[in-house]
């Protein structure tokens, strides 16, 4: 037992900067998938003709190819065009842009439900269409997509690991680097799992925080645990 | 004769294949209360939707007093303020407190200032019987609540006219007095109404006109007397005394 201990304390400084990297891609990603992933999701929803087809297309197109494929793409691909980006810019591109397409569907999801007869009531008082979406259903939208919304995190934690697939120095890479070094496969595997469900627990438990504070009655967004 | 609110003017509205609105002309005066009596189906819905433009009617002119009511040109979203819609199944904000979804409207479509909105929403709550429950969600009211506060948000914007699509239809019987209570409170004050209703007793009391549509026309009109006690057309006789078995038959059950 003390020997694990002690094992694991002597690589705990590798991993430590693979799990810094892993958290900044699971972070720029994140983000990067919101900021394209919302105004895809109003574009298929209220938009009109191309604008909407656009999003379909951009929407299906993602969800239907490997993440693996669009990493290389972007990593091995783009520099064909002209477009060098290093390791890291280009997993959090590769790894936002996947994303971008799950969380669009998630936000087309929640503005569904909420009914029409909202949308209707608002233009009834003056609202322009743009303040209904804006100031009644995007703030109920918002709260009905944080459980999905937190799943997709907890994915984007662990996907960040196809990432030493361009040798981008994440957790999962760091522990490759370690096992070529100390040969112990089993051992260092186990701690790296263990820290990504350390960390996986905390961010789950941060964003159960968030949802209460959140919380309003009527919005099922508490989830039965 | 006072003056006229609302004119509707020979409006057609189809749907797809089905004519809705066949040539339906209509106007209210200052200070009436106008009850729309009519089949299911007949366009009852459909003709105040085509008031405030959240259905475009395909033909035929409608003012709000002097202003012409028309998409693009005139302003629409200050025409809709100043006709408050209530609907049959309340659509409250439902992130929003009751307090806030009344000041919603005065804050966002007028500009105003956040406090006077808030005191604003406050007195429309009241006068509504809705103060005590000015903090909670419309999941944590009852439909009678609900719909008060629904009443309360449209008269935040000081409208003209207030149209109410069935308000009281999605109700508990046992909620129902308290809404029709608040409408009537609210034609005493003088506030122009057209109210699509088979609330027949709220009709006879609060009503000054009583119009009967039927297949996308005014098939008649008049006030309540002429058209409970002596109507001109058959049709409107069996549509009233149709109804009236309906609320019969709902009180009897209340009883029991
Ligand atoms: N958006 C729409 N698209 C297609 N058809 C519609 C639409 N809205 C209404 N209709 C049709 O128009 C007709 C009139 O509907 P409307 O809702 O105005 O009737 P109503 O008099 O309010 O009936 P009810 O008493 O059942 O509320 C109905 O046949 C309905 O199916
Ligand atoms: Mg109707």
């Amino acid at each position: 037992m003390v020997e694990h201990i002690e094992y694991f304390i002597s690589i705990w400084p590798e991993l430590f900067k693979g799990l810094v990297v892993s958290l900044q891609l699971s972070a720029g990603a994140l983000l990067l998938g919101l900021v394209i992933g919302l105004p895809m999701a109003l574009m298929r929803t209220y938009g009109k003709g191309i604008v909407k087809a656009l999003a379909v297309a951009y929407i299906e197109l993602i969800r239907g190819t490997p993440m693996i494929v669009q990493l290389f793409l972007i990593y091995y691909g783009l520099p064909d065009l002209g477009i060098l980006l290093d390791r890291i810019p280009a997993a959090i591109v590769a790894l936002g842009i996947n994303s971008s397409a799950y969380q669009a569907e998630y936000f087309r999801g929640a503005i569904l439900s909420i009914d029409e007869g909202q949308g209707m009531a608002a233009q009834a008082l003056g609202m322009t269409k743009q303040q209904a979406i804006l100031y009644i259903i995007l703030p109920q939208a918002l709260r009905l997509v944080i459980p999905p919304w937190s799943n997709e995190v907890i994915y984007m934690v662990k996907y960040t690991s196809v990432a030493f697939l361009i040798a981008v120095p994440e957790l999962m890479a760091r522990g490759k680097m370690i096992i070529s070094e100390t040969f112990k496969p089993l051992e260092t595997l186990f701690w790296v799992g263990v820290i990504y469900i350390v960390v996986l627990s905390i961010i789950a438990k941060i964003v159960d925080l968030i949802e209460r504070k959140l919380a309003i009655p009527g919005f099922q967004m508490i989830r039965e645990d | 004769m006072a003056k006229p609110i609302l004119r509707v003017e020979n409006v057609y509205k189809k749907f797809k294949d089905t004519e809705v609105l066949k040539g339906l002309s209509l106007t209210v005066y200052e200070g009436e209360v106008v009850v729309i009596i009519g089949p299911s189906g007949t366009g009852k819905s459909t003709l105040l939707r085509c008031i405030n433009r959240l259905t475009e009617p395909d033909s035929g002119d409608i003012y709000l007093e002097e202003q012409k009511i028309e998409p693009g040109k005139s302003n629409l979203s200050y025409i809709r303020q100043q006709i408050g819609m209530v609907f049959q199944d309340f659509n409250l904000f439902n992130h929003l407190t009751a307090l806030q979804n009344v000041a919603v409207g005065p804050i966002k479509v007028k500009k105003m200032e956040k406090n006077k909105a808030m005191e604003l929403a406050m007195k429309e709550l009241e006068r509504v019987g809705m103060a005590e429950k000015a903090g909670n969600y419309p999941a944590e009211l009852s439909g009678g609540q609900k719909q008060r506060v629904a009443i309360a948000r449209a008269l935040a914007m000081d409208p003209k006219i207030m149209l109410f699509d069935e308000p009281t239809s999605a109700l508990d019987p046992e909620l129902i007095g308290e809404v029709l209570e608040v409408m009537k409170d609210l034609a005493n004050a003088g506030m122009t109404m057209m109210v699509v209703s088979h609330e027949m007793g709220f009709a006879r009391e609060a009503a000054d006109r009583i119009v009967f549509l039927e297949d996308g026309v005014v098939a008649e009109m008049g006030s309540p007397e002429k058209i409970f006690n002596n109507p001109e057309k058959e049709r409107t006789r069996e549509f009233i005394s149709k109804i009236a078995r309906l609320n019969n038959g709902c009180k009897d059950q209340e009883v029991l």
